[in-house]
């Protein structure tokens, strides 16, 4: 039985506490009567996946089992959740590439002959060749690349196709090759509450012109958290346009959830808590820190980049979209959830070297905000941990580093948008569409491996209820002129940051800090 | 100045470099003298074609220990290598994994690097039992570089010119004692890379022992170790395989070389047609490691 997570209140006894900090880490001394939440230790994963991946097709939830819907002849599409899940990506095998082997079989079986499998990575970069055999293993990668295994292309006009619009005027738009289709399987991984569900085909195989239907400022400032699917408004305008999908494609959607176990053995002591830390813990978190702090960054990058998390399996569900993730994020709470008792002043984070778009790639300053106040600051049920006008003080280097080759619209977001504004309706209003229609981004998106001219907008907008919400945003060791230019306040040290804080927040403070990864979501009451 | 520095006396840095730089004089003094590496001069008289007087066939290098030594050699060194300096991209790797029977694997050939990168792209199960047809007025005419290469690579010295009948029946021999048979049917390296025509005995070789044909092409060896030099460079190496090819009935050897040269030049194309490739099922199936596989038919050893 894997331990819960837990909120622990600092007292004297309590040993320093491990902030992430980019390709590195600190140790922070938090004041007395702070709170530090943990998350849930792994849960136990299931013994046999391939066995409960074969059980999951034989017997779906509210759906013929899926070697029934299979019969010489038709056209079949799979189509599978790109790098950006899970975090970090999964030592090999990865359980997408499980799903999809089985389901290859089942084709194989069946005669099917026209089959294709589309990574759907929406407007992320294209995987390259590598990154799509790692994610569906050797078997499937030398059968079908490249003629029949390719990324999805969201930019190609003779590839996708308008499928209506929903009862709100939102626009569906489907790959070509999956609106063809007698039958499509989706195989997910769902690693965040947010994931999966109707989000997976109707973004992951989507255009700009679905996408940005729901990945609008106003959305996300809707979504109370886009990390609890039915306060969010996010999730209502994909399962709109989802529904009108599985109305014109017969969809077999195939869902599968991950424990926490996010990483190898050799940085095993960052899964536990500092009180569980053995001697050898000990002298492997400080060997690794000297390390840290005297190597370049390109070194540590390529380091931490090469470190694969050993998840276990811990569900897969196939059959009806709706059916199929109500079941998932069963399990996915199960793994996440943290009671955390009321709000806080302040909350403190230590961003990590990884986010959803920087897999084998930099974290530059806007995914800094991001992954920061985006996501890990979004991880919660109910209400955010910190109260409305509170602080978040996050860790992170925020270098001026991009990579040239997957951001390069990030760039010119990082040095013309935000010179001009950092609020987010503003930036919406006014750069969006050109960044979005520009010919040089969406060559680089098509030909090379780069984000969508208008991803660091939507980078950007996942941190708009953050900013809204918190009367203050102050970044430790961060380079000032880049946490500067992000809007930001800059500290050297937290306890600078704290004395900064209580300008905004009052004197004596509450202060909370999450302790993440692995990932966690707190259940505030 | 004092005897004993680091930079002075018999073992001294300055001794040492001149050492160094003596060796490298004398080996750059023969290679020129002897012109390696460069077009044999005009003047010289022809090289003789010689072929060892009584050839051997090499039986040894299909026996124990020598067998577990070029695993040894094969895994720890050759592989590595190759995996470092070409990153071999390998297609169609399933229809070799599940030879069922002996089979005649045929190739293209530009450069030396195309022996050791095609063994290397069989995997282990089926390069330990493929023997590879190697020039003999190459590399049997000294005998220890014809040992080197047979412990090396698990060659038999196959001459291109004269003896074709003693040549097919030892080959006949190899293939009916369950080894597989590497042979490149352009005779030598490509000059340049392109496709040479191919000669008609392997032709004959698949229809009298009614053995499949593996087309394969590797491209990009050239770049790696091109003819003329001696030392290899790094350089992408992409090797395909194609679907087996059996004569059919009442096909002639000639038809049948033919149409495994026709399909050695469409992998090189780069086509996917289904009857060069296989369909996606066919190739899925070839590819199931969970499925039982039939033993490898193996006869008896081939008479000494």
């Amino acid at each position: 039985m894997a331990r819960p997570g837990a909120v622990i209140e600092v007292d004297r006894n309590t040993p320093p506490t491990l902030f992430h900090y980019g390709e590195g880490f600190r140790l922070e001394r938090l004041p007395l009567g702070s709170r530090i939440v943990y998350p849930p230790d792994p849960i136990d994963p299931i013994g046999h996946p391939e066995r409960a991946i074969r059980r999951a097709l034989s017997n779906p939830l509210e759906d013929d089992p899926l070697k029934e819907l299979l019969r010489p002849g038709m056209k079949l599409t799979i189509a599978f959740d790109d790098l950006s899940l899970p975090l970090p990506p999964m030592a090999a095998p990865d359980v997408r590439g499980l799903v999809i082997e089985e389901v290859v079989d089942a084709a194989a079986r069946a005669g099917v002959e026209d089959v294709e499998l589309i990574a759907a990575i929406s407007l992320h970069r294209k995987m390259t060749a590598d990154e799509i055999r790692h994610i569906v293993g050797d078997r499937v990668f030398t059968t079908f690349w490249p003629d029949r295994l390719y990324n999805h292309d969201a930019e190609d006009p003779s590839q996708n196709v308008l499928i209506g619009r929903t009862n709100q005027g939102e626009e569906v738009w489907l790959n070509r090759r999956a609106s063809e289709s007698d039958l499509v399987v989706y195989v997910n991984l769902t690693l965040v509450p947010m994931d999966g569900g109707h989000k997976s085909l109707a973004t992951g195989l989507g255009c700009y012109r679905s996408v940005k239907a729901h990945h609008t400022v106003d959305t996300l400032l809707q979504s109370r958290s886009y990390m609890h699917p039915p306060d969010s408004a996010l999730h209502a305008s994909c399962v709109r346009q989802g529904e009108l999908i599985e109305d014109a494609v017969r969809v077999f959607h195939i869902e599968t959830s991950v424990n926490n176990h996010s990483f190898p053995a050799v940085a095993n002591f960052l899964q536990k808590r500092e009180t569980d830390w053995t001697t050898g813990d000990q002298a492997a978190f400080f060997a690794l820190k000297q390390v840290t702090d005297l190597a370049p960054p390109d070194v540590k990058r390529a380091a931490f980049h090469s470190m694969l998390a050993p998840y276990g399996m811990t569900g897969v569900n196939a059959g009806q979209v709706d059916k199929v993730h109500d079941k998932t994020l069963e399990n996915v709470r199960r793994q996440m959830m943290v009671p955390v008792e009321g709000q806080t002043d302040i909350v403190t984070l230590g961003v990590p070297y990884l986010g959803p778009y920087n897999v084998n790639s930099i974290m530059n300053p806007v995914l800094v905000v991001c992954t920061g106040l985006g996501y890990l600051f979004n991880l919660y049920k109910n209400k955010p941990v910190v109260r409305e006008g509170g602080v978040v003080i996050i860790e992170h280097p925020c270098r001026y580093e991009f990579n040239a080759v997957h951001h390069p619209s990030y760039v010119d977001f990082y040095d013309e948008v935000l010179a001009d504004t950092t609020d987010p309706h503003e930036i919406e209003s006014r750069y969006e569409k050109r960044f979005a229609e520009d010919a040089w981004y969406r060559q680089m998106y098509q030909q090379s491996h780069a984000y969508h001219g208008v991803h660091p907008f939507y980078a950007w907008y996942w941190a708009a209820f953050t900013l809204q919400h918190c009367g203050d945003v102050i970044v430790v060791g961060g380079d000032r002129a880049t946490v500067h230019r992000l809007g930001f306040k800059s500290a050297t040290t937290l306890e600078d940051a704290l004395e900064m804080a209580e300008q905004t927040v009052g004197r004596w403070p509450s202060i909370t800090h999450l302790r993440t990864p692995p990932l966690m979501l707190c259940e505030v009451d | 100045m004092p005897a004993g520095t680091w930079y002075s006396g018999e073992w001294g840095i300055s001794s040492l470099a001149s050492r160094l730089l003596g060796v490298v004089a004398d080996a750059r003094l023969m290679r020129r003298g002897f012109h390696s590496g460069t077009p044999r001069p005009a003047t010289w008289a022809e090289r003789s074609t010689a072929v060892p007087d009584r050839p051997s066939d090499l039986a040894w290098a299909r026996m124990e220990p020598v067998r577990s030594i070029r695993y040894g050699i094969q895994k720890g060194l050759s592989a590595p290598f190759a995996e470092v300096m070409t990153h071999p991209q390998i297609e169609g790797s399933e229809w070799v994994q599940q030879l069922d029977r002996p089979a005649i694997l045929v190739a293209n050939h530009s450069s030396h690097a195309d022996t050791p990168l095609l063994l290397h792209a069989l995997g282990d199960r089926v390069r330990e039992r493929t023997v590879v047809a190697a020039a003999a007025d190459y590399f049997y005419r000294r005998p220890w570089l014809g040992r080197v290469v047979s412990l090396w690579l698990n060659t038999f010295p196959f001459a291109r010119s004269g003896g074709a009948q003693e040549v097919m029946h030892r080959s006949s021999v190899l293939l009916k004692s369950g080894w597989n048979l590497l042979v490149f049917p352009e005779g030598t390296r490509s000059p340049d890379g392109r496709l040479q025509p191919f000669k008609p005995g392997v032709g004959h070789l698949a229809v009298e022992n009614r053995t499949p044909v593996i087309p394969m092409h590797v491209r990009g060896s050239q770049r790696v170790l091109p003819k003329g030099r001696n030392v290899p460079l790094p350089a992408p190496v992409r090797i395909r395989v194609g679907k087996p090819l059996s004569p059919g009935a009442g096909e002639t050897s000639r038809d049948f070389a033919d149409r495994v040269e026709q399909a050695v030049q469409a992998l090189a194309k780069g086509s996917t047609s289904p009857e060069l490739t296989g369909s996606w099922i066919e190739r899925w199936k070839a590819s199931d490691k969970r499925a039982p596989r039939p033993r490898a038919r193996l006869g008896p050893e081939a008479p000494e």
